[in-house]
This record gives structure tokens, C-alpha cells and sequence, in this order.
């Protein structure tokens, strides 16, 4: 901290000696407070760093050991995917159950997002209902998914109903955003050319800004129904919303079955790569404009 | 007969600077093609803007045939505007959809708002839209998307979608800025039978004195949002064109048509 400070004050000096000479450049960086700032802020994190590591609790557990007994267990999980609870087609029938949810939620918030999206963009909507619905739904997106379902589960109960809720919830917290951040890509100048023409704002919303960003739309929701698949599985273990999430966390937390935790990790990550490619198929379609 | 009255028009964007517009009268005869000149900033775009009321006025009086302007309700505007087209300089065309859709927008208001926002669209409208962009040489390009077009042929899709509103006038705001001096050509040829062969009633603002002079009718020179020329092409003189930009006209390099007949 000392020598930091010193240093500044040696540069400033040098900077009042020279008197704006053009060389001092050159010399170091011009030191306002925009570089203090970075240079403390680094200072800081790094001496919380070495304060950390030094007084971290290692808890009597054998780093080298715990660490080689990690690699093992990833080996039975994922080397030897195994089921002794669930065949084939009711792990296969509880994904399903996943995807429903995952689906219904993002079905349901994009339709609520599509319309406050309408109203939370610059080019289409008056400024003060933008900031309104705009500010809502940044304080629906700063909660976490997992706290709505459990503040909704204090109404629904736990279970599906909250997880639905609580996932449609965030969703259209985010989709909102995407949506209307996608409308206002659109030229104001072309929305004036409609309006122009005398076109009133609802067919200038479904003859130029939705046609406009559908691809944009499109992409926004698969990424979103991505999330959703994934929160869909822990809200299985978290919420007791059923799906291959409440058997990932039987397997794992219940039964301690390893093997059918890799198996069901696989399960998972097969439908996503299939998702995945689908909504890269479509895109690629819809942007070639068949 | 007059189609278009504006009297005593003042436009203000803010209390703190100059107005926009300041005290502008002139009135249009059905038929004529008119063309308003002047520098940067000197009010040709806010004068366009207030006619279809795309701009409010601070003050004064716009009547278009016969129908004061200024405290229509919505739907009598929505009627003023399908009367009048209009065409931008950067087109204005929604780029993701085909040159046919495009030009079907021009019908928007004319529809209910179901039909509109279903992009329902009656035969006869259909076979308007085909009629008009055969005239206009764009049935090659009737199904590809509007981003695929060049700058000329975009105008010429700006220009069918305003003349599908069976309009009485069209507003056009510098409608050959971005094109090259071939395009512009073309495009100024098309306004040219529009007005002849129509009857519509044109009205351009442009940034070409020699181009105005060539095509139009009639010529507004505007400076500072008041009128300072109102005439036939061939009473703007030097004098005058210096008037509109505050400069000489020789210094302008506008050729005025007094060397070579260029402009006549």
C-alpha cells in the first residue's frame, strides 16, 4: 500500500516538473482515477487472496487422497453408467416429465413476455410504462429461480404447481428483456413508415417488429427453454416436482447408486444435445427465410 | 383546385432554440410536383412531417382536401394518412420480408385491425399490388426479401407501397440522397410519370437545385423555417438559390442551367 502511494506521489511530482512535457506518456500512464481505482481494487483482492490460502481450514482432510477418491467416484459414475431402480423406459418416460415442465414454463412465460416485452420497448412504447416494466422485471430476474418456486411454495405448497409458477415466474423476468431488447433493433424509422401509411400500432407490431425478430425471438426462447430444462431437473430434487431430477436425487442422495447417477446424467445430457440441435436446425431455416 | 393549405404553420421542438418552423403559408393545386430546397436543418423534413401529422403542430393551420388537419381524432387520422403516401430517403422497408409483403403494407390503412394484423389481403388489393410493381419493374424481385435489393430498387419498393395507398399526394423526403446519380435518375423519372400520368400530387424535398429545377413544377426554397422562395423553376436565379444557402451560387458548383441547358 506504502510503496503504491509513494509511487503516485513520485509520478505526480514528475508530472509538475516536466510541466506537460509530451514525454511523460511515455514514461508511465497518466495516473487519474480511473487507474487508482484498478490498482487498489487489484491490491485489495490480491491481499484477500494470500489471507484466504493461509488461513484456509483443510478439515484434517488428506488433499492427494480426497482428490484421487473424487476421480474414482467420477470413474463409477461415468465410466459405468448402471441402473438398479429404473428401466430404460421409465427413466425415459420421467425426462418427459422434465421436458413437460421445462416446456410448459417457457410456453407460458414467453406468451406473458411477448406482451410486456411490446410494452418494454423504447420503440414502441411511451417512456414511462418502459422504465415501469423494465424495472420490474429486473427485480424479477435479480431473485434466483430456485427462491421464487420456494417463495411460491408457501402459497402452492411444494410441489409442481410452485416449481410451474416459480419457474414461469423468472422466465418471463428474462424473456421480457430478451424480447423487448430484440423490438428495439428495429429502426424507429420503419415503424414511421408503417405509422405513416396509416397503419395502427397493432399491425405495425405483427406486420414489421415481430417478423422483423423472429429469429431473435426464437433463439431467446430455445436459450431460455435450455435454462428451464435444467432448472426443471433440480427443481425435481429441490421442490418434489417430479421428473428425472427427483430420481437423480434418490439415486444419488438416497440410495448413494452411483452408477444410476451417471446413467441419468447421460439420459440428461442426451436430450439437451437433441434439443440443442434442434433449435440450431430451425434457426438456420427460419433465417434463410423458407 | 387546391389540395393542400397550410397557413401561418409554426413548429417548435423546444421553447430554447429557434423554431423549426416559423409562420409558413403556401397552398398546392391538385397535380402539381413540387419541390422544397434548402440547407441542412432548414425545416424540408419538419415541413413534410406535419402535413400527415407524423410531426404535431405548435401552431397555425394544415387543410388537406377540405379537412382541417390538426384536431382529427385517431381514426380520421389514421383515414388522413392512407391518403397521403409517403417515401424516406433510407426507404424505410421492413428488410426481413419479401418486396409483395412490403408493398402490401401500403393497404394497412386501409383495414380493419384484424385483417391488418393477420396480413389478410383482399384479391383486388393483390392484383393492385402485381399491377403496381409491374409498372414500376420490380416483377423479377416479387418474392425475394428486401435486403437483397439495391438502394434503387428498395426506392422503387418505397414508391409501390406508396402508391398502393391510392394516395392524393405523396410526401417524398430526399428520396435520392443515398442513391447514385443512375438510381436517382431513375427514381426522379418514376415521380415524373407519377405526377403526369396519376395526377398525383408530389411533394420532394431534395438537396439537388439542378434536379429540382429539371423535374418540378413548382419550387419552395426554405432557410431557417421560413419560406424565401416560391416559384417556377425558371425564376430561381443565382440570387435567389444564394438567398436559400446563404451562399453564392457559384461557390455552390449548382449548375443552373444557364451554360449548358443541363437543367432545362
Amino acid at each position: 500500500m506504502m510503496e503504491i502511494d509513494e509511487s503516485i506521489e513520485v509520478w505526480g511530482k514528475m508530472g509538475k516538473r516536466d510541466g506537460g512535457n509530451n514525454l511523460r506518456p511515455l514514461i508511465a500512464k497518466p495516473l487519474d482515477r480511473a487507474t487508482l481505482a484498478i490498482r487498489l481494487t487489484l491490491f485489495v483482492l490480491a491481499g484477500m487472496t494470500t489471507y484466504t490460502f493461509l488461513t484456509l481450514g483443510s478439515n484434517g482432510v488428506n488433499v492427494a487422497q480426497a482428490t484421487a477418491e473424487t476421480l474414482s467416484n467420477f470413474a463409477t459414475m461415468f465410466l459405468h453408467p448402471y441402473s438398479h431402480h429404473l428401466t430404460v423406459w421409465d427413466a425415459f418416460y420421467e425426462v418427459l416429465i422434465t421436458l413437460g415442465l421445462a416446456y410448459l414454463t417457457t410456453v407460458l412465460g414467453g406468451v406473458l413476455a411477448l406482451f410486456l416485452g411490446l410494452m418494454a420497448a423504447q420503440n414502441l412504447a411511451p417512456k414511462w410504462l418502459t422504465n415501469i416494466i423494465k424495472s420490474f422485471v429486473a427485480v424479477i430476474r435479480a431473485v434466483p429461480t430456485i427462491l421464487w418456486v420456494l417463495i411460491f411454495a408457501v402459497a402452492a405448497g411444494l410441489g409442481s404447481t410452485a416449481a410451474v409458477i416459480g419457474l414461469t415466474f423468472h422466465s418471463v423476468g428474462y424473456l421480457t428483456k430478451a424480447y423487448s431488447e430484440s423490438f428495439e433493433d428495429l429502426d424507429r424509422s420503419v415503424i414511421e413508415a408503417l405509422r405513416a401509411t396509416g397503419a395502427n400500432w397493432w399491425q405495425v407490431v405483427f406486420q414489421a417488429v415481430i417478423p422483423s425478430s423472429a429469429t431473435y425471438l426464437l433463439s431467446w426462447t430455445f436459450l431460455r427453454f435450455e435454462i428451464n430444462f435444467g432448472n426443471a431437473v433440480a427443481m425435481g430434487a429441490a421442490a418434489g416436482a417430479a421428473g428425472i431430477g427427483f430420481d437423480l436425487f434418490m439415486a444419488g442422495g438416497y440410495y448413494f447408486d452411483l452408477h444410476e447417477v451417471g446413467l441419468i446424467t447421460y439420459l440428461v445430457l442426451a436430450f439437451a444435445i437433441v434439443m440443442e440441435t434442434a433449435a440450431t436446425y430451425m434457426k438456420r431455416r427460419l433465417q434463410s427465410g423458407e | 383546385m387546391t389540395l393542400l393549405e397550410l397557413k401561418n404553420v409554426t413548429k417548435h421542438y423546444s421553447p430554447a432554440v429557434a423554431p423549426a418552423l416559423a409562420d409558413i403559408s403556401f397552398s398546392v393545386n391538385e397535380g402539381e410536383f413540387i419541390s422544397v430546397i434548402g440547407p441542412s436543418g432548414s425545416g424540408k423534413t419538419t415541413l413534410l412531417r406535419t402535413i400527415n401529422r407524423m410531426v404535431e403542430l405548435s401552431g397555425g393551420e394544415i387543410t388537406f382536401a377540405g379537412v382541417s388537419i390538426s384536431r382529427l381524432r385517431k381514426s380520421e387520422l389514421r383515414k388522413l394518412r392512407s391518403k397521403i403516401g409517403m417515401i424516406f430517403q433510407h426507404y424505410n422497408l421492413v428488410d426481413r420480408m419479401s418486396v409483395i409483403e412490403n408493398v402490401l403494407h401500403g393497404r394497412l390503412g386501409h383495414k380493419s385491425t384484424l385483417a391488418g394484423i393477420l396480413g389478410s389481403y383482399t384479391l383486388a388489393e393483390k392484383e393492385q399490388a402485381l399491377r403496381i410493381i409491374q409498372m414500376l419493374g420490380l416483377d423479377e424481385y416479387i418474392n425475394k426479401r428486401c435486403d437483397q435489393l439495391s438502394g434503387g430498387q428498395k426506392q422503387r419498393v418505397g414508391i409501390a407501397r406508396a402508391l398502393v395507398q391510392n394516395p392524393k399526394l405523396i410526401l417524398c423526403d430526399e428520396p435520392i440522397a443515398s442513391l447514385d446519380p443512375s438510381s436517382a435518375k431513375i427514381i426522379m423519372d418514376y415521380l415524373k410519370n407519377i405526377s403526369r400520368d396519376l395526377g398525383i400530387t408530389l411533394l420532394v424535398s431534395l438537396h439537388q437545385v439542378d434536379i429540382a429545377l429539371k423535374y418540378s413544377d413548382r419550387v419552395i426554397g426554405v432557410n431557417r423555417g421560413t419560406i424565401v422562395f416560391d416559384g417556377k423553376p425558371d425564376e430561381l436565379t443565382r440570387e435567389r438559390v444564394s438567398e436559400i444557402y446563404g451562399f453564392d451560387a457559384g461557390d455552390l458548383m449548382i449548375n443552373l442551367g444557364e451554360s449548358e441547358g443541363y437543367a432545362s
